[in-house]
């Protein structure tokens, strides 16, 4: 992990309607960092991560992600890629289709496409509609239709939640080289499993970020449930 | 820039293909509708139209008119009933849709130039059926009035060639232009089909922003940073070219097959579907980008594409309809269309004359798709 910052959260809110989502989140990810967002059901995670991969507007602060004030300039997306949180892929197309077609709107090449496919190991499912796909398969996609750009920043959205086994390891296999290749991971999650994956993490809750080691975070998830353990619990 | 452009075109044409409602709607709806209308209009006028006859008289002159009504162009004379109960009992049960009943003694008031009255009954339930039907057995009272009459002046003691003269004096000749035969199916046949080919492109265009941004994969397309506007004017190129085959094809179909006339060049013509073509697609690009769903924008583009046929006073004179109306079906660039084809097609007016209709769809195309992009960027804010 290095000292440079290739993305930077200053005092972020977002509000929708009357309810503040994000109340002043401030965060920087270095490059070679896999940083996680840790947040339950509901806590905002999903908007900062579209904020930071600039496909939500917000209401106040500044972000800047590869030096580019997201405000105003949408360069840094060609050297960002994101993995959502829900199936966002395009339904009516097949595999390859979509890599075809992703690649496209990325500017990406035909050797991005053939790079990514041997990455995520999509060479049997590439005839296959979207729709019809298993979870671990369609999470792979995902990743794949992100890295195509050869992406310096990666936003991802529970990546690896309910997924196969296989297709889990493979993903948290390629997260290795994107980050010693100086690239930078903001991981959104809800399951405790992923915190081994990150190099710190901040919970998000009540629209505020905190910062924790990933051993200091499991410890204060773990103390909060036995809070709630009544005498006599197993 | 053009490699993705192409790319977009290439997966809305398969979008659009493969979406089987939507292909079959555009494919199908207006080829059907063709066919369709063309075998509906195949009589291209209203022949036969069943008449029956109660001579309550039977008298050589009753019997004279009985004949010239059997011989009465589009008339059919399907019997001879006894009472003019029986006459209104077959109207009543739609089994004729003309009636003549010829009184007592017709023949011999004719004889004496006794006023005398034929009453012709026409079934005006339907208004189509009885405008021919009046048409038709005009053209019999008219000539039987006028022999009656000359009968009479010579009854008279006038001259024979005075008296005839008396009744040719005022020679009114009537001529139908641009559709001499009143024929149906000139008017209506490709009308019609071009009335359901716009509500499907209504429907296809509808979906067009809204297609896009109100799915889940607007997220990887608004990640990737790739211009909307670059997105929007592919995939409408792909939209108004699929629209643009459809009508080529009920062009041909109606040109080419049916042999329906055509009063200005096709060139012209397809000309002018283009711009409409592209004011009905800003139409639907509009609704898409007002709809929060692809369900409600289909919605709101029917509810303009589906009374505007009527509203364009194609089959209804606009001056026919209410005052507070007439401006407003202005409105709607279907009104324009329709209006402009029905020139096109029967008078072929010029250039000069057809040039308003073409400036007012390209005026709706304009207006549509700017307030579509500042309600999409307004929405995306």
């Amino acid at each position: 992990m290095s000292e440079q910052v290739l993305v930077e959260a200053k005092d972020l809110v977002q509000k929708f309607f009357f309810k503040t989502i994000l109340n002043g989140v401030s965060l920087q990810a270095y490059a070679g960092e896999c940083l996680g967002i840790f947040g339950l059901r509901g806590s905002g995670k999903t908007s900062l991560l579209h904020i930071l991969a600039g496909v939500d507007r917000f209401s106040s602060g500044t972000v800047k992600v590869l030096g580019d004030d997201i405000k105003k300039s949408q360069l840094f997306k060609q050297r960002t890629g994101l993995v959502t949180q829900e199936p966002s892929l395009f339904q009516d197309l097949n595999v390859i289709e979509n890599l075809d077609y992703i690649a496209a709107l990325k500017n990406a090449g035909h050797a991005d496409i053939e790079r990514v496919i041997a990455l995520m190991e999509l060479h049997d499912s590439l005839r296959h509609p979207v729709t019809a796909l298993d979870a671990g398969i369609y999470q792979r996609l995902s990743l794949a239709c992100a890295l195509l750009n050869s992406p310096q920043v990666l936003v991802v959205d529970e990546l690896i939640k309910d997924i196969d086994l296989f297709s889990r390891h493979l993903i948290i296999k390629q997260l290795k080289p994107f980050l010693q290749s100086g690239g930078t991971c903001i991981c959104g999650f809800s399951n405790i499993e992923m915190l081994i994956h990150t190099d710190r993490t901040g919970w998000l809750d009540n629209g505020r970020l905190e910062f924790y080691k990933p051993s200091d975070l499991r410890e204060k998830w773990t103390t909060m449930l036995n809070s709630f353990q009544e005498p006599g619990d197993a | 820039m053009f490699k993705t452009n192409l790319m977009i075109m290439r997966r809305e044409l398969g979008y659009m293909w493969r979406d089987r409602g939507l292909r079959n709607i555009l494919l199908l709806g207006p080829l059907l509708g063709i066919l369709l209308f063309a075998a509906i209009y195949s009589a291209q006028t209203i022949t036969n139209i069943p008449t029956a006859i109660v001579d309550l008289d039977r008298s050589a002159s009753s019997r004279d008119m009985a004949g010239k009504m059997e011989n009465a162009p589009n008339l059919k004379v399907v019997s001879y009933l006894q009472s003019y109960e029986e006459l209104e009992e077959s109207i009543q049960q739609g089994i004729i849709v003309v009636g003549v009943l010829i009184p007592e003694n017709f023949g011999r008031d004719v004889a004496l130039h006794r006023h005398t009255r034929v009453l012709l009954i026409i079934d005006a339930s339907n208004t189509i059926f009885a405008t021919n039907a009046s048409t038709a057995v005009l053209g019999v009272t008219r000539t039987l009035s006028a022999e009656i009459g000359v009968r009479t002046l010579l009854a008279q003691g006038m001259d024979p060639i005075k008296a005839k003269n008396m009744y040719v004096s005022l020679d009114l000749k009537e001529e139908g232009w641009f559709n001499p035969t009143l024929n149906y199916a000139y008017f209506l046949v490709l009308a019609l089909a071009l009335n359901i080919w716009q509500q499907c492109c209504s429907i296809a265009a509808s979906i067009n922003i809204i297609g896009e941004t109100g799915v889940k994969s607007w997220l990887q397309i608004k990640a990737a940073g790739f211009s909307k506007i670059q997105l929007f004017v592919s995939k409408s190129i792909i939209h108004i070219t699929v629209f643009m085959v459809m009508a080529l094809l009920i062009y041909f179909i109606a040109f080419g097959i049916f042999k329906i006339p055509l009063a200005c060049k096709l060139s012209t013509l397809l000309l002018f579907t283009l711009v409409f073509t592209v004011a009905l697609h800003s139409i639907g690009t509009l609704m898409s980008s007002i709809a929060g769903n692809a369900v409600d924008s289909t919605r709101f583009s029917m509810m303009v594409a589906l009374p505007s046929f009527v509203l364009s006073g194609y089959t209804w004179p606009i001056e026919a309809m209410p005052g507070f109306l007439q401006p407003v079906v202005w409105v709607i660039p279907q009104t324009w269309f329709f209006q402009g084809f029905n020139y096109l097609s029967f008078k072929n007016p010029g250039w000069q004359f057809m040039a308003s209709y073409f400036w007012a769809l390209i005026a709706f195309a304009l207006i549509c798709y700017s307030l579509a992009t500042v309600i999409t960027a307004w929405k995306e804010r």
